[in-house]
């Protein structure tokens, strides 16, 4: 009883430490992708001040549809007309999963994972192969594999630069869009130093709203191009386009052009540096200890650093020739505090004690807009082209609700497990098996049948069988028999002497047999019970 | 809870959405997604087991072997469709259908109501309930099921058979001492009429000679004569040992059928009968007359299982002071196991009772389901034999019931061995 109490304990007590362990583990791997945040940041379908519904809105206005993608990039893989597709990525706040991939030589590799899976980034970089534009804007999250992909690198650390806000603080830096660096007078951009954006200014690679330069036409009619549009006399206005952009960024890390490596597009050409004493807090403790050399007691690093960098299909970049990506080294780049710097002002976001300066950051998104969006059809310049789209990229945001987050997840999960290889695989495998217990356990209740059943039986004592054919059971049988047809008591019977008996049985068979005990066979054993039955009816 | 079949469209439509997205095949999702909508759509549309059971039994006590007629009364008390309903009435499987079923399917607007009648063999004695009643609720396209009870039940005694016994008791030796109730020349409470006296205060007006009355102006009661009767006690043996056979032909069974039939039939002579069961207690029912007694008789037989091993002389010791003085006592037992009867039937005659043993031949049950040794089961016969001539030899009358023999053939071999 105490054994099999002991037991029980041991068997409740093992599948307690299973299920605790189990349920640990999925915990664990939730913990990975529910990740409810505080904020809700960066999301082009919300008007906070650090969302971006005003850079949505203008698009919008310029006759482009937009969309979200809360799932996976992989679903990019379904866009119809990629070149005429943006997909915008602004802040990577969480990792992904991934299943390890089968490679091109058909070996299995383990990924690991930064952002985006491998199948994630294949599906952008095929999305960019086929003509599409991809904006990255990123600064200390995980845009790594996307970066890798194009042989561009986020150095991760913060980055600060002597073109500050001043009347902000250091984490607003300037960034101008230009070959060489701007630079400032006293606490203002120096005008002298900003020059014009070396490719859109150029003959190669010229913006296109640049060809509608002082063209007189209404508001409608300059398309994408209208935030160049100056109002001149009743509808008409007059595009002035002007290719310096000077952009302000907050809270921005470095990028690099990995040396010796081939990226997925051939030309990677950087847009805008820092100045020269730009200098980048490696170890992340907010002071900067800088010499020549970077040794334990000066670990951080100072000089010129990227800050966009632009991978194109080919030289002059024509969406037509092939894709092109855009990463800048801040994630909050298009925030509408930034973006929409007079509504910020004027607190249409919310009351506010920061003023925003002026910046071209609206101008430079929506000139990269206009430059992948716009039709290439003779007579619609400035039109937005038949199938335009931006797509957000929502996924990576953490939902600070868990229905929303859980959506995504699930989202995430449906398309990861029905668009990458290996796990395709895997669903295929567990599909199959669920489909097997279906069959196998799954029954239907049990029709009901009265079952007339009164099945009993009484067994005795078959031990006793063998007992009953012993000689000396049956020569006790025997003489009780005799006693009993003569009437004795059984003190009168045992005080008979051995004749008298004789006397009584009147058989010198049985009376031998009663007598003298000895060996028997079976046979004569059986001669012999059927003499004790047949004695006395005499 | 899900049929097969919903588990399998659920599954074929999770399954055709999820590859038709691996191969971006539209139609193939649709039609899963149709799959699933059909089985969403359906689980809204279910029935429900809010109904009420009226179950109508031909009878609460029977005797064993007769038949049980059952009608059940379903009533829709919903104001919807009770859908596809699956009514189903728990019978004890010792009892068997002989005709109907005892389970209907229905569909029942509301209010509606539908019998459902069938007819029961109960061939075991014995304290049984019929039910509950379990429904099985299904939905349109059998995708949904839902399994509940209504917690209605009756319960039923089934009491032994009664075997005609009168012409045995009237050509064999035993009956002779049994009379049944005889009239003493004394007034008391009686059938026969013994004079006519004066009415005094507290007499039953039911006794009151009207006729009389007409004639003398006096109110006049009848007097009767009183009625001796004899008292009865049957000492019927269920212990362990007496379960040895089949279901129906074991000692014990046959023990509780000369029982009850040698209490009927003294009992309708208007004798006081009284019964002892022994096993693994003694449950005693002091001697009485009249249908009271006798239903209580069948009760207790109704009642009884194989256990305990008390011996007789322990009965006989705590009931032989109870006795009343040269009664006729039967006992009833296989006498096997027991070594202690032939003291005990010894003291009961020494004491004055005319006792008889009625023994079925467990040896011979025993052979029913059993395969002894040939040599092993003359032993064992002549040993049973020893048994029983001991007990004639005590002065009881001794009846070797064997399992093919009547009641009544075995009461007219009595023989005194």
């Amino acid at each position: 009883m105490a054994a099999e109490r002991s037991r029980n304990f041991k068997r409740i007590g093992l599948q307690f430490a299973f299920w605790a362990v189990l349920s640990l583990l999925l915990l664990t791997i939730l913990q990975n992708f529910i990740n409810i945040s505080q904020t809700d940041q960066l999301s082009a379908y919300d008007d906070g001040w650090d969302d971006m519904s005003a850079f949505r809105e203008d698009i919008k206005a310029m006759g482009v549809e937009t969309k979200s993608l809360v799932s996976s990039p992989l679903l990019l893989a379904d866009i119809e007309d990629p070149r005429n597709t943006t997909f915008i990525i602004a802040g990577v706040e969480r990792d992904t999963l991934s299943f390890p991939q089968f490679d091109e030589d058909g070996f299995i590799t383990i990924a690991t994972e930064d952002g985006y899976s491998p199948s994630e980034v294949d599906a952008i970089v095929e999305f960019v192969g086929n003509g599409g534009t991809v904006i990255v804007l990123e600064d200390f999250g995980y845009a790594g594999s996307i970066g890798e992909a194009y042989g561009v690198r986020y150095s991760g650390y913060q980055l600060y630069d002597t073109n500050y806000v001043a009347e902000l603080d250091y984490n607003y830096i300037w960034m101008c869009v230009q070959a060489s660096p701007c630079g400032m007078n006293g606490t203002e951009l120096d005008p002298a130093t900003i020059e014009e954006h070396e490719r859109w200014s150029s003959e190669v690679g010229e913006h296109p709203c640049a060809e509608l330069d002082g063209q007189s036409m209404t508001l409608n009619e300059a398309g994408v191009c209208s935030h160049h549009w100056v109002k001149s006399a009743g509808d008409l206005g007059r595009i002035e386009y002007n290719a310096t952009y000077t952009m302000l960024l907050n809270n921005v890390t470095g990028l690099e052009i990995v040396p010796g490596v081939r990226g997925a597009l051939k030309d990677v050409n950087v847009r805008a540096i820092t100045s020269n004493q730009a200098t980048v807090d490696v170890n992340g403790d907010g002071e900067l200890w800088v010499s020549n050399e970077q040794t334990s007691e000066t670990p951080d690093l100072w000089g010129q650093f990227n800050l966009s960098i632009e991978a194109c299909a080919s030289t002059n970049c024509d969406p037509d020739e092939g894709g092109r990506v855009f990463f800048i080294a801040d994630g909050s780049a298009l925030i509408n505090a930034i973006y929409d710097y007079e509504g910020f002002n004027a607190g249409e976001y919310g009351k506010t004690d920061k003023f925003i300066p002026a910046n071209d950051n609206r101008k430079w998104a929506l000139d990269v807009i206009a430059e992948s969006l716009m039709s290439t059809i003779e007579g619609e310049e400035g039109q937005p082209a038949e199938n335009a789209m931006v797509i957000f990229d929502e996924s990576r945001h953490p939902q600070n609700a868990l229905l929303a987050d859980s959506y995504n997840t699930v989202y995430f999960l449906l398309v990861y497990f029905t668009g990458e290889g290996l796990a395709m695989l895997a669903l295929f495998v567990v599909l199959f098996i669920t489909f097997e217990a279906v069959l196998l356990k799954k029954r239907d209740p049990e029709p009901w049948r009265h079952v007339f059943s009164i099945i009993y039986y009484g067994f005795g004592d078959a031990n006793r069988y063998t007992y009953y054919a012993k000689t000396e059971k049956i020569r006790q049988v025997f003489l009780s028999k005799v006693r009993n047809q003569n009437g004795l008591t059984v003190e009168e019977f045992h005080a008979m002497s051995a004749k008298e008996l004789v006397g009584l049985i009147q058989d010198p068979v049985l009376a031998k047999f009663a007598i003298e005990p000895g060996k028997y066979s079976l046979e004569q054993s059986v001669a012999l019970v059927k003499r004790i039955k047949a004695w006395g009816r005499r | 809870m899900w049929t097969r079949k919903a588990s399998f469209t659920f599954t074929g439509g999770i399954a055709l959405i999820l590859i038709g997205m691996m191969i971006t095949n539209n139609q193939m999702m649709i039609l899963g997604l149709t799959l699933i909508t059909f089985i969403v759509v359906n689980s809204w549309v279910s029935g429900h087991g809010d109904i009420e059971v009226q179950r109508t039994l031909s009878a609460d006590n029977l005797y064993k072997g007769d038949d049980l007629y059952v009608e059940l009364l379903v009533t829709n008390r919903s104001n919807r469709r009770t859908q596809l309903l699956d009514v189903y009435d728990n019978i004890p499987h010792e009892m068997k259908l002989r005709s109907g079923l005892n389970q209907m399917r229905l569909n029942l607007r509301p209010g509606e109501s539908a019998r459902i009648r069938y007819v029961l063999r109960c061939p075991l004695r014995g304290h049984y309930s019929i039910g509950p009643v379990s429904l099985r609720v299904r939905n349109t396209f059998n995708l949904g099921v839902e399994d509940m009870y209504v917690d209605h039940h009756s319960d039923i005694v089934i009491f032994p058979q009664i075997k005609e016994v009168e012409e045995a008791f009237l050509r064999s030796r035993t009956p002779k001492m049994y009379t049944g109730a005889t009239t003493l020349r004394t007034p008391g409470q009686g059938s026969e009429f013994y004079s006519l006296r004066e009415y005094v205060p507290g007499d039953p007006f039911k006794n009151i000679n009207w006729k009389a009355f007409a004639r003398t102006g006096d109110l006049m009661v009848n007097e009767k004569c009183r009625d001796a009767v004899t008292d009865l006690y049957i000492l019927l043996d269920s212990r362990d040992v007496a379960r040895i056979g089949t279901v129906l032909k074991n000692p014990l069974e046959m023990g509780t059928v000369s029982a009850a039939s040698l209490a009927a039939f003294f009992l309708k002579r208007r004798d006081s009968v009284a019964l002892g069961i022994y096993g693994d207690g003694l449950a005693y029912l002091p001697p009485d007359t009249g249908d009271k007694q006798y239903f209580k008789i069948l009760s207790s037989l109704a009642g009884v299982k194989p256990e305990g091993s008390m011996p007789l002389q322990a009965v006989t010791n705590s009931l032989s002071g109870r006795f009343s003085r040269g009664s006729p006592v039967f006992v009833i037992s296989s006498c096997e196991g027991d070594g202690t009867v032939p003291a005990a039937v010894r003291d009961l005659v020494g004491r004055g009772h005319e006792v008889t043993v009625l023994s079925p031949s467990s040896i011979d049950f025993e052979r029913l389901v059993s395969r002894i040794p040939r040599m092993s089961y003359e032993v064992l016969k002549l040993e049973r034999q020893n048994r029983l001539t001991t007990l004639a030899g005590s002065g009881a009358q001794v009846i070797d019931w064997m399992p093919d023999m009547d009641l009544s053939q075995a009461i007219m071999q009595v023989r005194g061995f």
